[in-house]
């Protein structure tokens, strides 16, 4: 159970014209599964290796509870990281593989064996100790992976890009096993991602990293509900940003004046609703309505696009097939935005 | 054309060479050891050239030596060989020249190098004067025999000095295409830099590293120059035995030397047999 | 690299690459003062007299030394061009091709790299003094054959094993002649390879003893022959010329290549993958 801080942390690869990482801060709590999410290359995997000690900051520290880390070897920090092409060991059995980091700290055989066969029922692999890896299937490998850095106890568990490998079919039950393996050991864990879904059904938390910087640490809703900025917004699919004014809880911009939802700031800023928030139809109470030109259609089986313009603004909104049915393009739609559903990025 | 016949049109002239010239030589000189000759008129094989060799006290000699020269070359030239390439992993200010040095140590014959050798450390030679300059020895005599000695340590020098090269860039090659990521994947675990050289670096790198060992000490068995010019007189090494007996003036020994030749060859199979059995198995383990 | 190394490890790191360079470089020194020293005895750690007068006999017409070069150069370059024309085709079945059998013949033409010389060249002796090969400048090209030629095919059977036949099937659809196809498709791909593969051939032929000793018997004269005559009779300064001589083609063939071979050496990091 150990609590992670992250201060300021940078890394300037020399040739490099900018930051991998640019004094990335978080603090996470013990016992959370955190998500560190981001498009490849925005520092995340880099940030990992630094708490695993198997890169070095430029500068910038981190702790493990409270006292840091960075001096120690790798092999000291109780920091394990685990792999996304897992690395099991090619000339060692899936025994072997998972007993490694115990053989390591010269624990007795005899508890090696009891431990290992422990592990290995814990990933539900019972009984496939002696093959090789090669004989494994690829969820299989992740699994022992997994046993291979739980054994040892780890003060944090450090995962890169578990689930990329994976076919879809795999991924659920290899997130759900790290969900409940993660429960059970309460073990800190931080895990690397590109996929926001993979981070929103797994993380208590989310840390959006966008170009070596820390963009919103929060729980996955506020990443939908309250983005922090546009690039934010647009990670996780938000669309539909409008530029103006908000005074009294009323927004004033190109597409009228819209009533905000209790406590905006007011101010200068951009409006920003999500797609799926917009509804068909005008609301009875004549709050929020618009009537827009309908530009394009697109059904997705489970759900329609529509892309429509108010005036000169583009707005997406995405729609139950049944409901868009009968609307045909250059029609005019009405629409109206629930105030809840608007939020105003300073 | 059918594929078959393609591949063995392909093959042919190479198959030619091979079995003619190769293997046509190794069984004439087993036939000869076996004063097996129907062409010359000796048609009848007998055992007298290997008897003659296996009761002589030289021949006991000679391939002691040779063995120790081909072993303790070739775990030396390993050992350094995986430090130097330990070393030139990752980079560094000299790593440009030490790489160029290697590949110009590959293209330097064998021969160069022992004359080389014996310049520096006969009892004349450069060390020695070095000796001489700082008051350590008075006479060439009282330097210590390094070359044409019995124990063979100026070919041994020889030899790990054109080796390490040798092993050494293949050794490297093998690492780089490995990568860092198992011995991270073992630090992470709790392996300390040792421990995750012995237990993960180490078998990884262990079959490229056995396939060129097999190479060398097969090489350090049979090479003709190098103790023809650094070593003692007696016991000779293996091929400077087999050489001096094919040239004798007593053509009853040419017999002989053709079983030396066939014996050496015997050795280098051992070597390729090793090769097969270890190296080859656990590649495919790995790949 | 997995963290920072400490101050110790830097240290050392340094030290081991000073010591390497100077051992590699060491027993060349040596040779390369001999060759123009005059009267450089014991316990002289340098020559008293520098002179020229090993290079000039070794230049002469007399000493045999430069038509030496020219034969070795001759002869090698003759193996060479056997090798590539044998081993192109040898490597092409091997690297593009699996057939049953396959192993055995891979075995089969590596063989001659672990085997030392000698252990064939006596056999061979006998069958070329029977077909008069003894002696001659062709019997010398035809054994060094033995040691090239596995190089050589296996160098063409990684590059093969990297080259896409559909080229040539492109090729061929788009009416080019097989003769065509070759030059103007195949060739293209392997030259590197070729080059590759014909230089670490020539260095092979290059630095043979025992065979050419054997087989030439004493009569075919090539430079190490010369150069181990000449280190045994005591004339340091003329083996010294000798000896940088005869280094000088694979320090050329070195540069030369230095591009394709940076880092790792193709045929010679795939020893590994045998």
């Amino acid at each position: 159970m150990t609590h992670v801080s992250i201060q300021h942390l940078t890394k300037l690869y020399p040739g490099g014209d900018h930051p991998a990482l640019d004094r990335l801060s978080l603090e996470i709590e013990s016992g959370t599964l955190t998500a560190l999410l981001g498009p490849s290359g925005c520092g995340k995997t880099t940030t990992m290796k630094i708490i695993a000690g198997l890169l070095e900051p430029s500068s910038g520290d981190v702790r493990f509870d409270g006292r840091s880390i960075l001096r120690e070897k790798p092999e000291n920090r109780g920091a394990v990281m685990v792999f996304q092409n897992h690395l099991l060991f090619p000339y060692m059995s899936v025994a072997e593989n998972v007993g490694f980091g115990l053989k390591m700290r010269k624990t007795n055989p005899a508890e090696i064996k009891r431990r290992v066969g422990e592990m290995l029922d814990l990933v539900r692999l019972p009984d496939l100790g002696e093959r090789r890896p090669s004989a494994l299937s690829g969820g299989q490998q992740q699994r022992v992976a997994l046993a291979r850095a739980l054994i040892v106890q780890p003060e944090v568990l450090l995962l890169d890009e578990p689930l990329s490998n994976l076919d879809t079919h795999l991924r659920f039950g290899m997130r759900d096993l790290i969900r409940s393996l993660q429960q059970e050991t309460g073990i800190t864990t931080i895990f690397v991602t590109h996929d926001q879904e993979d981070a929103v059904v797994l993380a208590d938390r989310v840390a959006l990293i966008l170009d070596g910087q820390m963009k919103q640490y929060e729980t996955a809703d506020a990443f939908y509900k309250r983005p922090v900025d546009e690039a934010t917004a647009r990670f996780f699919g938000g669309r539909n940003f409008v530029s103006g004014t908000s005074a009294d809880g009323v927004f004033d911009s190109a597409l009228g004046r819209l009533v905000l939802p209790l406590g905006a700031i007011a101010g200068q800023g951009t409006l920003t609703f999500r797609p799926e928030n917009v509804r068909l139809g005008h609301a009875p109470s004549g709050e929020n309505n618009l009537t827009a030109d309908l530009i394009e259609v697109i059904y997705l089986g489970t759900q329609t696009r529509l892309k429509l313009s108010v005036g000169d603004m583009l707005i997406e909104a995405i729609v139950n097939p049944t409901d868009a049915e009968g609307y045909r393009v250059g029609a005019l739609v009405p629409l109206h935005l629930p105030s809840g559903a608007l939020w105003v990025i300073s | 054309m059918s594929d078959r016949l393609k591949i063995f049109l392909l093959l042919l002239p190479a198959l030619l060479v091979i079995v003619g010239l190769f293997f046509g030589g190794l069984l004439i000189g087993l036939m000869r050891s076996f004063n097996y000759m129907p062409v010359i008129g000796l048609t009848e094989p007998n055992l007298q050239a290997y008897a003659a060799i296996f009761t002589e006290e030289e021949f006991y000699y000679s391939f002691l030596l040779s063995f120790h020269i081909s072993f303790t070359s070739t775990v030396i030239s390993c050992i350094l060989a995986v430090g130097a390439a330990l070393l030139l992993r990752r980079a560094f200010i000299g790593r440009a020249i030490i790489n160029f040095l290697f590949q110009l140590n590959l293209t330097v014959p064998h021969l160069v190098g022992a004359i080389g050798i014996l310049y520096l450390f006969s009892q004349s030679g450069s060390f020695a004067r070095l000796a001489a300059e700082f008051g350590m020895i008075a006479r060439p005599a009282d330097f210590p025999a390094l070359v044409f000695d019995p124990y063979a340590i100026g070919i041994i020098l020889q030899y790990v000095w054109k080796e390490v090269p040798f092993i050494g860039v293949i050794v490297l090659a093998n690492m780089q295409a490995m990568g860092e990521d198992y011995e991270s994947v073992a630090r992470s675990l709790g392996a300390s830099k040792w421990q995750s050289f012995r237990y993960v670096l180490l078998p990884l790198i262990f079959p490229g590293l056995l396939s060129a060992s097999v190479i060398v000490f097969a090489f350090t068995f049979g090479a003709y120059e190098i103790p023809a010019l650094l070593g003692a007189n007696y016991p000779a090494a293996l091929p400077v035995l087999a050489y001096r007996k094919y040239t004798d003036v007593d053509l009853a020994a040419r017999p002989e030397a053709m079983a030396l030749a066939i014996l050496i060859a015997v050795m280098s199979a051992v070597m390729i047999y090793i090769y097969i059995r270890y190296a080859r198995r656990r590649v495919r383990g790995v790949r | 690299m997995i963290g920072q190394d400490g101050l110790w490890t830097k240290t050392f790191r340094y030290l081991t690459c000073l010591v390497l360079v100077i051992w590699l470089v060491l027993p060349l020194i040596p040779l390369a003062i001999w060759s123009f020293a005059r009267g450089w005895f014991f316990p002289d750690i340098l020559p008293r007299f520098w002179t020229l007068d090993a290079w000039d006999y070794a230049m002469s017409d007399t000493s045999g030394v430069l038509d030496s070069l020219w034969l070795t150069i001759g002869i090698s370059l003759a193996a060479t061009a056997l090798s590539i024309l044998i081993g192109v085709p040898a490597g092409r079945a091997l690297g593009m091709y699996k057939f049953r059998g396959k192993e055995v013949v891979e075995m089969m033409i590596l063989a001659p790299m672990i085997v030392p010389g000698i252990a064939v060249a006596l056999g061979i002796h006998s069958v070329f003094i029977w077909l008069g090969l003894t002696n001659t400048v062709q019997g010398v090209i035809l054994v060094h054959l033995i040691p090239t030629l596995p190089y050589m095919t296996l160098v063409m059977a990684g590059i093969f094993s990297n080259y896409d036949p559909a080229f040539e099937a492109q090729a061929r659809s788009l009416g080019a002649s097989p003769l065509k196809t070759f030059w103007y498709v195949t060739l293209p791909a392997i030259l590197p390879g070729i080059i590759v593969g014909g230089l670490f051939a020539f260095l092979v032929s290059w630095s043979q003893y025992i065979l050419t000793l054997l087989i030439g018997g004493g009569r075919v004269l090539t430079l190490p022959l010369l150069l181990f005559n000449f280190a045994t009779s005591g004339r340091n300064d003329i083996t010294g010329a000798i000896g940088m001589i005869y280094i000088l083609p694979g320090i050329l063939i070195l540069l030369l290549t230095a591009k394709q071979l940076l880092g790792r050496s193709a045929a010679v990091g795939g020893f590994g993958r045998l």
